[in-house]
């Protein structure tokens, strides 16, 4: 440490530099990083919301929701410490200035899916619902009456709740009555006892179905299902992934031409004495020094940048996530001064002293 | 007492028709309290003996042998413990870190070995080496001399039994060139330890006790020091 420390306080330049760039590289991981978690709670946290730890659709719909449809009697073919129902269908809803994609679920007020309301009050009236609060920063309020694009039905918003999104679209939540008369319209008393999935909470997950054309499906491997949630998290997380390695690289470059540059001074060093370990030590200590620094305001800044950043971006930073990523990046970035070690170690103090 | 010694020692380089003998086989000793010059023009085998006598290169045959440690026999991890414990550099272009101040050059001996200066001693050592006001300079705003002169006291600071010097006034002019000789003359003395230097500039050989001739990798005795002297 002491090598590194005095090296870098003489050359505060050269260091800065090589801080700025990790830095750059870690701001933006971080910055990925909240993208990618924002992009994934705007999928799931409805979901997460409910605390469950299955969701019962049909073996036919392919682990989709809006492609299940089952009747509330096969509650029966089920076996679960807690079973709530849940009919879904997506829709454009407009309060007459603002026009936005909701995802309704129709639900009973009394089953353990019952959003916990933040402003206003539950439903308790025939097309009443509860909204996400999402929907209040795009211009949506208490008592705004919704006209839908697939109904003549028109939905009432009495109460708000938060973390309220499914699949990108902010959910409505409202008796499951109002749901069968969106989807159905006339046709709702007929279909009366029709929901797309039983959302389950309970302990043993096995044997929860004994019917063939339902299907058990775990949240998670639900959630992995939605349309479009893995492949945007792939995109992202292998974006996050390459920069793990382009930080390494930018790295093992920036200390290999310092080594370079230094060769002769580790061969008198090398000459006097000084073992491999110890100059070996000082170079990871060095680049220990940097990484972190560099990553320390690569942090903080992403966590400015994410309070000042529009609503509209879906960032939402993860402490979590960012220090294991801050660590990562720390690692990678010693594992880059790998190179300089073994340069460091082949040097010959003979040479470097001219013999 | 003997702290040096080199047993029919020799170095050839290539092989073949190729083959250069560097050094031919050499006997020598030196003695605790002792400065001593090994003289030659340039491609003598001077250097060659200096880096086989600093364990920093291996010769074809022979035994070097420091403080009763037959370098010869030692890996390279082991021969290093032996230069940082019993060996001080002094080199032609100073053995100076760039980034490190001169007080902090002597700090990162103590970061890697114990048994160093205390701290009155090193007082003493700046003060006999007049660099006290010089400590928190770095080597790039200190003149030749005072560059040689802090690399002299890097080279005592550890309490070393042998200072080699490999050309140490090279880059000075003659008063810097006496100056520095006559310090080497005097820590030789009172830290009773043995200098060997390396030079071409027979000028300075009236400082040194024994002087050795290197010429075509044959060291012979060329004076010792009632010769010298006179």
């Amino acid at each position: 440490m002491f090598l590194a420390w005095n090296e870098i306080k003489k050359n505060k330049l050269r260091f800065m530099l090589i801080i700025g760039v990790l830095m750059l590289v870690s701001y933006l991981v971080f910055f990925l990083s909240g993208l990618a978690n924002g992009l994934e709670n705007m999928n799931r946290e409805s979901v997460d919301k409910w605390k469950a730890t299955s969701i019962i659709l049909t073996d036919e719909s392919d682990k989709s929701m809006s492609q299940s449809s089952m009747t509330l009697e096969d509650i029966n073919d089920i076996d679960a410490k807690e079973i709530a129902v849940i009919g879904q269908i997506n829709a454009i809803a407009g309060n007459g200035d603002e026009k936005t994609n909701v995802s309704i679920f129709g639900i009973y007020k009394d089953e353990f899916i019952m959003p916990t309301v933040t402003e206003g009050e539950i439903f308790s009236h025939a097309n009443e619902v509860i909204a996400s609060d999402s929907l209040k920063e795009e211009g949506f309020k208490l008592g705004d009456e919704l006209h839908l694009s697939s109904s003549e039905e028109v939905l009432k918003i009495v109460g708000f709740t938060d973390h309220a999104r499914f699949n990108a679209a902010p959910v409505l939540y409202g008796d499951l009555s109002t749901f069968q008369r969106v989807k159905f319209g006339e046709a709702a008393e007929a279909n009366k006892d029709s929901i797309n999935g039983i959302v389950i909470r309970t302990g043993d997950q096995s044997n929860l179905v004994q019917n063939d054309s339902l299907e058990a499906i775990e949240i998670e491997t639900f959630i992995r299902n939605l349309p479009g949630y893995t492949e945007q998290n792939l995109t992202l997380n292998f974006m996050i992934y390459f920069l793990f390695g382009i930080s390494a690289v930018i790295v093992a470059i920036f200390l290999y031409v310092l080594t370079v540059q230094k060769v002769s001074i580790f061969g008198v060093m090398k000459a006097q004495g000084i073992s491999n370990r110890y100059l070996s030590r000082s170079v990871i200590a060095q680049t220990f020094i940097l990484a972190a620094i560099g990553v320390a305001v690569g942090f903080g800044m992403a966590l400015i940048t994410g309070a000042f950043l529009p609503s509209a971006v879906p960032v939402a930073f993860d402490l979590v996530t960012m220090l294991i990523y801050g660590l990562v990046l720390i690692v990678v970035a010693i594992a880059g001064a790998v190179f300089s070690v073994l340069t460091i170690v082949r040097i010959d103090p003979l040479k470097a002293i001219g013999g | 007492m003997v702290v040096l010694e080199l047993k029919q020692v020799k170095k050839t380089f290539g092989s073949g028709h190729m083959q250069v003998e560097a050094m031919k086989e050499t006997n020598f000793q030196a003695d605790r309290g002792e400065l001593i010059a090994i003289i030659g023009p340039s491609g003598s085998g001077k250097s060659t003996f200096l880096t086989i006598v600093g364990g920093l290169l291996s010769p074809t045959s022979g035994d070097v042998i420091i403080n009763g440690n037959n370098l010869t026999e030692l890996i390279e991890k082991q021969r290093s413990k032996i230069r940082l414990k019993e060996i001080g550099f002094i080199l032609q272009a100073s053995n100076l870190v760039p980034f490190l101040t001169v007080a902090n050059q002597l700090k990162l001996l103590d970061q890697v070995k114990k048994g160093n200066m205390t701290k009155k001693e090193l007082e003493e050592l700046y003060e006999d080496l007049g660099i006290g006001d010089l400590r928190t300079k770095y080597p790039a705003d200190l003149s030749g001399g005072e560059r040689q002169r802090v690399a002299i006291a890097k080279a005592l600071y550890s309490n070393p039994s042998i200072i080699l010097a490999d050309e140490p006034t090279a880059s000075l002019d003659s008063d810097r060139a006496y100056e520095v000789m006559e310090l080497l003359k005097n820590e030789t003395k009172n830290k009773n330890t043995t200098t060997i230097v390396v030079t071409h500039d027979i000028r300075l050989v009236g400082y040194c006790d024994k002087v050795y001739n290197m010429t075509d990798g044959m060291l012979t005795l060329q004076d010792e020091k009632s010769k010298v002297n006179q």
